[in-house]
C-alpha cells in the first residue's frame, strides 16, 4: 500500500493505456462528474442563458420581462452614460498593459538572479494579498482632496493640486494607478516564473558572442518570454475587464458617472435603476470582449492540459 | 556595478510600495483628536489603534462580517475541492466518456464574468428563499470555486499512473474507496493549494455579497468594509483605515505562509 499512497507516483507511460475499454466504468464515472457538471449547468450557465435572455427584455425586476428585441441594445449604444463607461474601461485595458504588467515585467528583469531576490519583490507582492476593497480604502485616504498626497505635495510647494478622484479622467487614471499598485507584483512573479523556466544555453551562446544588457534582452529573453508574455497580457486583459471592487470602494463610478467602467454601470443599472434589460445587455457586451480577450489565454491553458 | 544599480531602483520602488502600507498602519493607530492635527505622514505613537480597532470591528460591524465570511471561505472551499476532484477522478482515472469536453465546459465557465450572474441570481435566490442567507452564500461561493478545483486535480490525477487504480480494482476496492482512501489521501498538497487560493478569494469578494446579502448577519466582510467606508458621519479616517488593517491581516499571513500555493495557483491561471 504504501507506492499506492506515495506523494508522486510514477507516471503511465504504457503504450495503449488511453485506449483501454470505458465501458467498465460508465456510471460511475457519470456519477462522480455529476455534482460538478450539474451545479456549474444549474448555477453558472443556466443563469447565463437567463442573463441572454432578459438582454432581449423590458424588465424591472417585477412582473414578467416583456420581449423587446434588440431595443435594449439599441438603447446602450445610443446612451452617452454606457459610451462614456466604454471609454473608461479601455483607459482601464490600455493603463492595465502599460503600468502592471509593464512594471511587473520590469521587477522580474531587476529581481532576476540578484542574491535575496524574494525579499526585493516582496513589498510589491504585499498588496496582492490585500483585498481590492481594502485597496480602494488605502488609496482612497491617500487621494482624497486634501489627503495624503496632497499633503506631501504642499511640503514640495504644490498648493493647488489636482482634484484627484473628483475629475475625470483624472478619476480613471489614478485608480488604474491603485489597481497597479495592487496587481504588479504578481506579474512580476509571473514574469519570473517564465524567466527562470528560460533554458540557459543560448543565453551563454549569446553571451558569448557579446551580446549584453538591452540587445540580449531584446533578441534573446523577450522572444523566449513569448508564451508567458500571452498568458499575463490575456490575464490582465479579462482582470481589467473585470476589475469593480477597487472603483467600487474609491469612488462608485461618480461623481455622476463619470469614472464607472462597463462592471460597474451594468451593476448599478441593474440594481440600482431597476433596468434589467439595459443590465443584461451590458452584461452580454462585456461578456463578448471578456470572452474574446480571454481566448488569448485560455487556448494556450486547455492546449497545455491536453498534453499532461 | 550593474548589479547596484539594479538593487537601488528596486529599493526606491519597493519603498515606494510600502508607503501605502506604512500610511495605514500610522493612521489607523492615531486618536480622533491627533488625526488631522498630526501630519498624516508622521507617526504619532499607537494611542489610538485599538480603539479604532474595536469602533470598526463593533460600530462597522466587521465582526458579524468576519464571522459569515470565515464560514463561507471554510466551508465552500472544502466542498469544491471534493467536488472538484471527484470530477478530475471520474474524467482521469474512471476515464468519463468524452472527458475532455466536459473538462473544457466546466473549465470555460469561469471566462465569463460575474455580471453575467448577478441578475439570474438575485431573482432565484429571493424566489427560493436563499437571498440574505448563509446557505445562499455558502452554495454560490463552492460553485464558482468549482471549476478551477475541477481543473486543477483533472491535471493533478493525469499525473498518477493509472495501474494505482487498477491495483486498487484487483484487490476488490469500489470506486468511491478508491477515491476516497486512496486518490484524494494522495494529492493532499494540491487540495491545500486550491483551498487556500479559493478561500483568499471568497474572503476579498465584494460584488457577490453586494448582490446577494442586505443583513448584518449574512453580510460577508468586504462588502461590510465598503459600507463602513462610505456611512460618513459615522466613523472616521483612522477608524476605516482599521477596519481595513482587521480585514486584511488574514490574507497576508496566508499569503506569506502559502506562498508556494500562490505561485502555483498563478502558473494555471488563477488571478
Amino acid at each position: 500500500m504504501s507506492t499506492l499512497t506515495a506523494r508522486r507516483a510514477p507516471v503511465d507511460t504504457t503504450p495503449g493505456a488511453r485506449r483501454r475499454p470505458r465501458h467498465t466504468y460508465l456510471w460511475s464515472a457519470r456519477g462522480f462528474a455529476l455534482p460538478a457538471l450539474g451545479v456549474v449547468a444549474l448555477l453558472l450557465y443556466l443563469p447565463f442563458v437567463w442573463t441572454g435572455y432578459l438582454s432581449f427584455t423590458e424588465f424591472n425586476g417585477l412582473g414578467d420581462p416583456e420581449w423587446v428585441g434588440l431595443a435594449k441594445y439599441q438603447e446602450m449604444f445610443a446612451d452617452a452614460g454606457f459610451l462614456n463607461s466604454l471609454r473608461n474601461t479601455l483607459y482601464w485595458v490600455v493603463g492595465t498593459l502599460v503600468l502592471p504588467v509593464g512594471l511587473g515585467l520590469l521587477i522580474a528583469v531587476l529581481t532576476y538572479g540578484i542574491a535575496g531576490s524574494f525579499w526585493y519583490r516582496l513589498p510589491f507582492l504585499l498588496p496582492y494579498a490585500i483585498s481590492g476593497v481594502a485597496v480602494g480604502v488605502i488609496w482612497t485616504f491617500i487621494l482624497q482632496t486634501g489627503g495624503a498626497l496632497d499633503e506631501a505635495l504642499a511640503l514640495v510647494g504644490i498648493v493647488d493640486p489636482p482634484r484627484w478622484l473628483l475629475d475625470s479622467p483624472l478619476n480613471t487614471v489614478v485608480m488604474i494607478g491603485a489597481a497597479t499598485w495592487q496587481g504588479a507584483g504578481v506579474n512580476a512573479l509571473l514574469f519570473t516564473i517564465g524567466l527562470q523556466s528560460i533554458p540557459k544555453e543560448p543565453l551563454e551562446a549569446a553571451r558569448l558572442d557579446g551580446a549584453s544588457g538591452w540587445t540580449m534582452f531584446r533578441t534573446m529573453t523577450w522572444p523566449m518570454l513569448t508564451p508567458l508574455t500571452t498568458v499575463v497580457v490575456g490575464l490582465s486583459i479579462v482582470g481589467s475587464l473585470k476589475q469593480f471592487d477597487v472603483i467600487w470602494a474609491m469612488t462608485k463610478g461618480g461623481p455622476g458617472v463619470s469614472s464607472e467602467t462597463l462592471a460597474l454601470t451594468m451593476y448599478k443599472e441593474t440594481f440600482v435603476s431597476n433596468d434589467y434589460g439595459l443590465g443584461a445587455a451590458i452584461a452580454i457586451f462585456l461578456t463578448v470582449i471578456t470572452v474574446a480577450a480571454s481566448v488569448l489565454y485560455l487556448r494556450r491553458q486547455l492546449s497545455g492540459a491536453k498534453e499532461l | 556595478m550593474a548589479d547596484r544599480l539594479r538593487k537601488t531602483v528596486l529599493v526606491v520602488l519597493g519603498l515606494l510600495w510600502l508607503a501605502p502600507v506604512y500610511l495605514m498602519l500610522v493612521n489607523a493607530a492615531k486618536t480622533n483628536d491627533q488625526y488631522g492635527v498630526v501630519s498624516v505622514w508622521a507617526p504619532a505613537g499607537l494611542a489610538g489603534l485599538w480603539e479604532n480597532l474595536s469602533s470598526a470591528w463593533t460600530r462597522g460591524n466587521i465582526s458579524e462580517g468576519i464571522l459569515s465570511t470565515a464560514l463561507y471561505a471554510v466551508a465552500a472551499p472544502l466542498i469544491a475541492v471534493i467536488v472538484g476532484a471527484a470530477a478530475g477522478f471520474a474524467i482521469v482515472a474512471l476515464r468519463l466518456r468524452h472527458g475532455f469536453v466536459w473538462f473544457t465546459v466546466i473549465f470555460a465557465s469561469t471566462v465569463f464574468p460575474m455580471q453575467m450572474l448577478l441578475m439570474p441570481l438575485f431573482i432565484g435566490y429571493v424566489e427560493t428563499g436563499l437571498y440574505d442567507t448563509r446557505t445562499g452564500m455558502i452554495l454560490i461561493y463552492t460553485v464558482i470555486s468549482v471549476p478551477f478545483a475541477a481543473f486543477v486535480m483533472r491535471n493533478f490525477f493525469s499525473g498518477v499512473a493509472h495501474q494505482v487504480f487498477e491495483a486498487a480494482v484487483v484487490d476488490g476496492a469500489s470506486t468511491w474507496r478508491i477515491f476516497w482512501r486512496i486518490y484524494l489521501p494522495m494529492s493532499t498538497s494540491a487540495l491545500v493549494a486550491i483551498f487556500i487560493l479559493q478561500a483568499t478569494l471568497i474572503w476579498n469578494d465584494l460584488l457577490l455579497g453586494l448582490t446577494l446579502t442586505q443583513s448584518e448577519e449574512t453580510r460577508p466582510v468586504m462588502t461590510a468594509l465598503s459600507a463602513l467606508q462610505t456611512t460618513y458621519g459615522g466613523s472616521t479616517m483612522p477608524t476605516v483605515l482599521a477596519g481595513g488593517l482587521i480585514v486584511s491581516v488574514p490574507t497576508v499571513l496566508v499569503f506569506l505562509l502559502a506562498q508556494r500555493a500562490f505561485t502555483r495557483g498563478l502558473a494555471l491561471g488563477q488571478y
